[in-house]
């Protein structure tokens, strides 16, 4: 019995070698809480693009709540001061702060935005 | 002399230890214990506690969040008309054949009927990857495919959509008298609204074979037929739309619906016409076989497009 452990034991030890190291399950059908974080910030953005052109407060809101934040408005209020702050693409932050102000969320920082429309 | 020969103690012992030996040795053990463990574990590693990446790229989304992610991407596309960084997004879902990726999408958007912007930010997407193809020809047209007065089809210009306020733009109640009231006409409008008039509505029977559909043709002013046309045909308790253009072998402007036995249909156009109903299913005349046949509707865009020089 003694070789038997043995060999369970050096079994065990391969099994999880291959099983979580070597080759690992594959998730292909994961949902958007997976993905990385830049991966969700301009998920984010597209988002907020999205809901300039089809006006869909509820569509946005619910797109919000997949991205599996605890706080999906401070998430995106957070990622629309970065992105003002960023100074880089402006086009996005006027999109982001659209949305930000139609859920009723406010930083000083939008101000230049909100008075522009 | 009959008594069997007891068998020698030793033999005895050798015989039973040759067999204890032949299912117990050492190395049969290891590998006995080997196989055991490595089943174990690799059922607890893949299946009971996998790995779970939680920085995945959108490569491993499932097929609706990734139909979305094109969807945002192609809505994105429209806004900024940034290509490379659309391509850039396309590029992370390491899909080899992207371009009939989303012209599949394009086209299981179409067969449900979701909204003509959802297939205008696919179609712009796949024609950009160069995919062609008659639902791409009709939400991402070129210039040749749309000849009326409108802008020239940017990304931009092709995300405005048609609303049903079209009686505003009906011509021929205007009187082409030039003595009063210029203004009432003088204003057109940049993109002027389509409204179609029903030009005619005939039985569509087969000899051989059972006919019950609704066939749409949508034609310009001038007869030539249109596609891309929202057709919307409504029952006492549900509606479905499709497009014309869609099966180009029938003509540009052509498309039909499948009707249920026993159902009354409505049919409109989107961009504005009059609504023709109580459509159902009717058995043809005998010359024309006798058969259950349906419904031919021609609808005429009442809007002159402008010819392009």
């Amino acid at each position: 019995m003694g070789w038997l452990a043995v060999g369970l034991l050096a079994g065990i030890l391969l099994g999880m070698l291959v099983g979580w190291v070597l080759w690992p399950t594959q998730f292909t059908d994961a949902d958007l809480t997976v993905l990385q974080e830049s991966y969700r910030r301009d998920y984010t953005v597209m988002i907020a693009t999205n809901y300039t052109l089809d006006g869909d407060l509820m569509g946005a809101r619910q797109q919000l709540f997949q991205l599996g934040e605890t706080d999906p408005e401070a998430w995106l209020l957070a990622i629309t001061v970065e992105t003002i702050l960023q100074g880089t693409a402006a086009q996005d932050a006027a999109h982001l702060v659209r949305l930000c102000r139609d859920l009723g969320l406010y930083s000083p920082l939008m101000e230049p935005y909100l008075s522009s429309e | 002399m009959n008594e069997p020969r007891p068998l020698p103690r030793r033999r005895q012992r050798n015989e039973t230890g040759r067999s204890g030996e032949a299912r117990f040795t050492p190395i049969s053990l290891i590998l006995i214990g080997l196989l055991i463990g490595v089943a174990g574990s690799l059922y607890y590693t893949w299946i009971v506690d996998p790995v779970i990446y939680v920085d995945a790229s959108p490569a491993r989304l499932r097929a609706d969040f990734k139909a979305e992610y094109i969807f945002l991407v192609g809505q994105s596309f429209v806004a900024d008309e940034d290509w490379p960084r659309a391509q850039r997004r396309l590029d992370l879902l390491a899909d080899p054949g992207i371009g009939q990726t989303i012209t599949t999408l394009l086209e299981q958007t179409l067969r449900r009927g979701d909204s003509a912007e959802r297939a205008r930010s696919l179609a712009l997407l796949a024609a950009q990857l160069g995919e062609t193809g008659p639902a791409v020809a009709i939400f991402a047209p070129t210039v040749a495919v749309v000849p009326d007065g409108s802008p020239t089809p940017t990304a931009a210009a092709a995300t405005a959509t048609p609303t049903l306020t079209a009686t505003s733009t009906l011509p021929p109640t205007a009187t082409p008298t030039a003595t009063t009231t210029p203004t009432a006409t003088a204003t057109p409008s940049p993109t002027p609204r389509p409204a179609y008039r029903l030009l005619s509505q005939e039985r569509v029977c087969q000899r051989t074979l059972p006919a019950p559909r609704i066939e749409v043709i949508t034609v310009n002013a001038f007869l030539e037929q249109e596609p891309g046309v929202t057709v919307v045909v409504s029952w006492e308790d549900g509606e479905d739309r499709f497009y014309t253009g869609f099966q180009p072998e029938f003509g540009a402007g052509y498309g039909d619906f499948l009707m249920a036995p026993d159902v009354s249909y409505s049919v409109a156009l989107v961009p504005g016409s009059p609504v023709v109903s109580g459509l159902r299913i009717e058995p043809c005349p005998a010359n024309l076989g006798g058969l259950p046949g349906g419904w031919r509707l021609t609808f005429q865009n009442l809007t002159i497009p402008t010819r392009e020089p």
